[in-house]
Parts: structure tokens; sequence; C-alpha cells
């Protein structure tokens, strides 16, 4: 028999291996062991497999297989599916209404108007002229080669994820950075985000969202890019100068005048720098978003893969780093412009 | 002493650890700090403070780094809390305190001057200024005059609309005396006020602050780790070592009286001749000396008196106040009190 029916009969557990005697579908495995003839006994010490869930379940049926952990998984995901859409739901449909509402006014305003729009926010947040020369070619570059519309799409969905990102994110960053325990538990929660590959985000959401639905991608986005932004706000505050906070103290500020009239303020760099961060980030997942139904440059590049399409996912591919440069710039210049106003 | 006790330090214990409580027995036991460091893993912040701060002087605590004198001055308005023993302002004890009572004291009782100047660096000059008034909820409008009258009261006309990095340090900390000036408050905590600068600003701030002094009659109590400048200041010394106070007075007082060696070996250094006072050295009588070089006020201090008498040390003075003679000084005396005492001398009556 099997290498560890030493392990059951020691502790006496023959008979409940025996009920679990089934003729349920054998592994691939068991089906070729058993066709070639060859017995699970090992020939030698070598060949000694490690006491798997599978291993053991060769010696006693009643031990559950590997397949039943991933299997029972799945069912208790999808067990509570549908109590968890209920609460999701409405919580998260706001989200779709927003990215719908402005992809629609993007798409539907006519370039003559969104363009100019455009560079007259890049003025207001970097007051630089050559930035607004850079991005207006960089948009009409994009416009002449008929990749307007889906760069539009792509810079709307980031809009509206990086917003959300900031809106959620300062506020979790600033509970992070007043409260220990708080900064304690939300940790772990964001070095998980940021380390999970972002294929894998998107696996329970197709299960618990419409593949329609566009808050599907918005929640990936924003589950992917929010971690910078919490991490530099809740940085940005407790690296606050000691002195400073002190002087707050002294001169009797309550914990709201110190936190809107001293922290924030002085953590605003670093807040900026995260807001920066979140936004590249966004950009990074839209292209991956694209698989489940997001919109713009991201697939186009998809196009090109499935289709063998090297021109297209070229050049969308070229379009996104030249989208990626003018978010970049904007947010660094804007950033400096507050750094500049405030410590040397 | 006829002015009010402002401010009253009673038996004040603060120890720094997990278990202060614990702690703070074994100290009352006799423990030192040294001790209390090795077998309990606590420090011994404070020990049996008593300090009494009176009305309108200038109270100097001095003492070298670690002695715990900023941790002291942040009992005063409760930055720091006590493990033991009273604060009492105006007689009433601080530490009963609750947090609506204490920020009221904070903002209308005791403003705080930082070494570090912790101007706020995203504001303007005169945002800063008024800073104690925005606290309590005013506009820039409000305190604008305010803020301004106390910004050209130490010199600063013209940079109200300045932030503080475009200012040099000497101007940063007269924005930070501002600051404590325009809250109004009638006792000023000044923390190492001046030890960031560089000697010549330093001595103009000095000036700066005793003659906003002479005006205003504020209850000061200042940090320093630098003797001139308490003997400069102070009206009355406290001398801290490792968190316990080894001598306190009138600073002329302790320096024609140590008790201590420590702080024999501290005045040791100092020039003798510019901070002693005629009235600390002279002899008080009423009878008229046999042969008068003249007048001396019993402020002068010794360095004036020499420079006057172009160094003839067989002259005497007549010693007047406000017009009247107090006493006499002969130049001989003069010259042995510039002899400082001798630091071995002082280990006997050294008492920690």
């Amino acid at each position: 028999m099997a290498t560890y029916d030493f392990i059951f009969s020691a502790l006496g557990l023959e008979d409940w291996c025996a009920e679990g005697q089934s003729d349920a579908p054998m592994s691939m495995a068991a089906l070729l062991q058993k066709t070639q003839g060859t017995t699970g006994e090992p020939e030698s010490l070598w060949d000694t497999p490690f006491p798997s869930m599978d291993a053991l379940n060769e010696s006693c049926a009643a031990f559950p297989q590997s397949r039943d952990l991933t299997k029972g998984l799945e069912e208790g995901f999808l067990s509570i599916k549908d109590s968890l859409s209920v609460v999701l739901d409405p919580l998260t449909q706001p989200l779709s209404w927003a990215l719908d509402g402005t992809l629609y006014g993007m798409l539907n305003t006519p370039w003559w108007i969104v363009i100019p729009v455009l560079l007259a926010v890049v003025f207001f947040v970097t007051k630089s002229w050559k930035l607004v020369g850079f991005v207006a070619v960089s948009l009409c570059l994009l416009a002449f080669i008929d990749y307007y519309r889906y760069a539009m799409e792509t810079l709307s969905i980031i809009f509206v994820c990086a917003f959300i990102c900031v809106l959620l994110g300062v506020p979790i960053g600033i509970a992070m950075s007043r409260n220990d325990m708080m900064q304690r538990l939300t940790v772990p929660v964001l070095d998980m985000l940021q380390t999970l590959p972002p294929f894998v985000y998107l696996i329970p959401l197709i299960f618990l969202f419409s593949v329609t639905e566009s808050k599907l991608y918005g929640i990936a986005i924003i589950l992917y890019a929010i971690v910078p932004v919490i991490r530099l706000t809740n940085l940005g505050i407790r690296l606050v100068d000691k002195d400073v906070i002190e002087a707050a103290d002294a001169f009797g500020m309550t914990s709201h005048q110190k936190l809107f009239k001293v922290q924030i303020p002085l953590a605003l760099p670093n807040i900026m720098a995260g807001v920066n961060q979140t936004i590249m980030m966004s950009l990074a997942m839209v292209v991956i978003a694209s698989l489940v139904s997001a919109p713009g440059l991201g697939v186009l590049v998809l196009q090109g893969i499935r289709n063998l399409e090297l021109g297209v996912g070229l050049v969308a591919g070229l379009g996104i780093v030249i989208l990626a440069v003018i978010l970049d710039r904007v947010t660094k210049a804007s950033l400096a412009r507050i750094n500049a106003s405030q410590n040397q | 002493m006829d002015r009010n006790i402002k401010i009253s330090i009673r038996n004040l214990y603060k120890i720094f650890g997990p278990t202060p409580d614990i702690a703070l027995a074994h100290v009352r036991k006799g423990m030192g700090k040294a001790e209390l460091l090795e077998k309990h893993n606590h420090v011994l912040g404070l020990q049996d403070i008593n300090v009494d701060i009176h009305e309108g002087e200038i109270t100097v605590i001095m003492g070298l780094s670690g002695s715990g004198k900023s941790t002291l001055i942040r009992h005063l308005n409760r930055l720091i809390e006590p493990t033991a023993g009273e604060v009492e302002v105006d007689g009433e004890n601080v530490l009963a305190y609750d947090e609506d009572k204490l920020r009221k004291l904070r903002r209308e009782q005791m403003s705080m001057v930082f070494q570090k100047f912790a101007l706020l660096p995203h504001k303007t000059v005169l945002e800063n200024a008024g800073m104690a008034l925005l606290v309590r909820g005013y506009s820039v409008q409000d305190f604008e005059g305010e803020a301004k009258k106390w910004l050209a009261r130490v010199g600063l006309e013209g940079n109200e609309y300045q932030y503080p990095h475009q200012l040099s340090g000497g101007m940063q900390q007269r924005v930070g005396i501002a600051r404590a000036l325009a809250s109004n408050s009638p006792i000023m905590l000044m923390d190492e006020a001046f030890s960031a600068l560089d000697p010549l600003i330093r001595s103009d701030m000095q000036d700066l602050l005793l003659e906003l002094q002479d005006e205003l009659q504020k209850t000061v109590v200042f940090i320093t780790h630098d003797l001139d400048e308490s003997l400069k200041l102070a009206d009355h010394l406290v001398i801290l070592k490792e968190g316990h106070i080894v001598q306190q007075g009138e600073p002329q007082e302790i320096l024609m009286n140590p008790n201590d060696s420590y702080i024999t070996d501290f005045i040791s250094d100092i020039n003798r001749a510019r901070v002693l006072r005629v009235r600390s050295i002279m002899e008080k009588t009423k009878a008229a000396p046999e042969e008068c070089a003249g007048d001396i006020s019993e402020r002068d201090n010794l360095e004036s008196v020499i420079a006057r008498s172009n160094g003839d040390t067989s002259l005497t003075y007549r010693v007047v106040r406000k017009g009247n003679q107090v006493g006499i000084l002969k130049m001989e005396e003069l010259v042995k009190a510039l002899v400082p005492l001798d630091a071995s001398e002082g280990d006997a009556r050294s008492r920690y």
C-alpha cells in the first residue's frame, strides 16, 4: 500500500479511513499508476514523497486531497457571494456612475473644448508654459494618429480612480498616523495589496461583479493604486517636526486645529508625492484592467497581443508612455510648487 | 522678596520608564540616579524640585545637558506629566486641570519660546506672530495690528509677509519672541531660547529680553546651559544637576557663596568683573569714607568701576542707591573679589 499507511494504523484511524472509500474520480496520477500496474509503494527511501495532502490521501481515502482545498475555497466564496453582493453592490454603484459619467462627458465633448480645458488645468497646477506646450504637443500627436478617443478613455478612468484613491486614502492615512493600533492593523493589508500580483485581484472581482459593469475595473484600479497615498500620508504626518507640534501644543491648539493648521499643511509635500505615485499606478493598472473590459489604450495593447498586431500594440504602448510622462511631469511640477512655498 | 509667587513647584518628581510609581518609591528611599537606571532601568528625570517663581522676575534654570532643565520647564504647562508633586499657578493646582482648563492655561496664561524656534514654515511671519491669537479663533485681520506691533517691537518691521525660512536664525527667534508676547500672557517660558544663536546675536537678544522685561514685567522662566547668560538675565537663579537642585537664590549670592564644588567649578571660569556688582562686595556702612573718589551705583558691575578708577587700587568709592549712601567700596576689596574661590575649597561643603 502507500507510504504513510503506518501513521493511520498507528493512530487507529483505519475505520475512519475506510469510510472515506468512494468511487470519486481519481487523480490523473492515480489513474496512470493503475493502468501501469505499479503499486504506491516507493522502491527506495530516495523516492519517499513529502507527506502532503495527496500523499496522505493515498494511504487514507478519508483524508482530503489538495484539490478539495481549492474547491472548498471556491465553494465558500460562491456561497457568501450573494450576500456579499447585496452589501457591496449598492456601496460601489456610485463608482460605476462616476466612471460612466466621466467617460461619457469626456468623449462627448468636442476635442476643441477638452484639449484647451486640460491645458488650462495643467497651467493652473504648474504655472509653467513649457509644460503646457509639452502637453499640447503630446495630446495633438495622439489625436493626430487617431488615438484621441482611447487616450481620453484612459485619462478619464485615471482621473476618477485617482480622485477616489485620494478621497479614501488621505483619511485612512491620517487615521493611521494618529493611532498606532490602526497602523499595525493597516500595514499588513497594504503590504498584501502591494505584493499581490494585479491579476489576482481580478479573479474574486469577476465573481462578485458583472464584467459589463465599469465598477469592476474601477475597484481593481483603486485597490492597486490606493496604497502609496495612504502610506505617504501616514508617513508625512508622522514626520512633521516634533518641535512644531510641541509649539502647537504649548499654544493650546486643539487636536483638530493641530491637524488642519499644522500637520496636514506640513505633510502636504509627502501627500502629493503619494498622489503622484497613485496616479502612476492607476495608469499601470488601467492597462491590465482592459482584460476585464476597461476601455482605453489597454484595449489596443490587448488587441495587439491577441491578434498578433505588432504595430497596434507598440503604438498603443507608446501612447501609454506619453500619458505617463504627462501625468508624472504635471504632478511633479505641482509638487515642486508646494515644496517651494514651504521649506527652502 | 516682596513680589507675589506666581508659580510654585512643590516636591516634583519625574521618572521615565514603564513603571514610574515603583521606581518613585525606590527614589524616595534614597536610591540614586545611576543605581535606579542600572537596577530598575528607569531614568530619574527630576528629583524633589521645589522652586518659587515670583511675579515679574526672570527666573533662570541653569544646568548642563541632561540635568533635566527642559523637562522641568515642560512641567509648568504640562507638556510633560509629572510622576509626583505639585505645580501651582496663581495658587491653583495645574495638575488637577482637565483638558479644557489646561488648554485655557496654555492659551492665556503661558506662552513659550523654543530653542529651535518651532515656527510654522508654511505661514508668514505675521501669521506666526499671531499664532496664539489664531488659536483662540481670531482671524488674520483681527490680530494683524497686534502682531505687527510686537513684530515692530522686536525689530522685525517690514518682514511681516516673509516666510520663516527667508529669515536668519536670530530673526526667526525674534518672531518666536513676538509670538510669545502677542499672546499677552503673563508668563513666558523660554526653553534655551538663545542657545542656537551665534554669540553676538545671542547677546543682542539678551539685551532685547532685558529691555522688554523692564517695560512689560512678565514672569519669565528661562532655561539655559550658559552661566554667563544666566548671570546676565537672572533675578533668581536655579542650578540643576542630574535632576536635582544644587543651589538656588540670587545670582550674586550664589557667586559669592557657592555651596557646592559643582558650582564652584562652574563659576571659576567666568569673568567676575563683569558679573559681580558693587552691592555684592561693598562694605555696608552709612559712614562717609575718609577719601572719596566719587559716587558709584550699587548696581554697577566691577568692570565699570575698574575702568573708572583707571586701575588705581588705593581709591575708595561711595556706593549710593537713589542718591543715598548705602556703603563704601575700597578698590583693594574689589581686586580681592576678582579672584575666584578655589575649586577644592568647596569640596568640604559638598552636600551631594
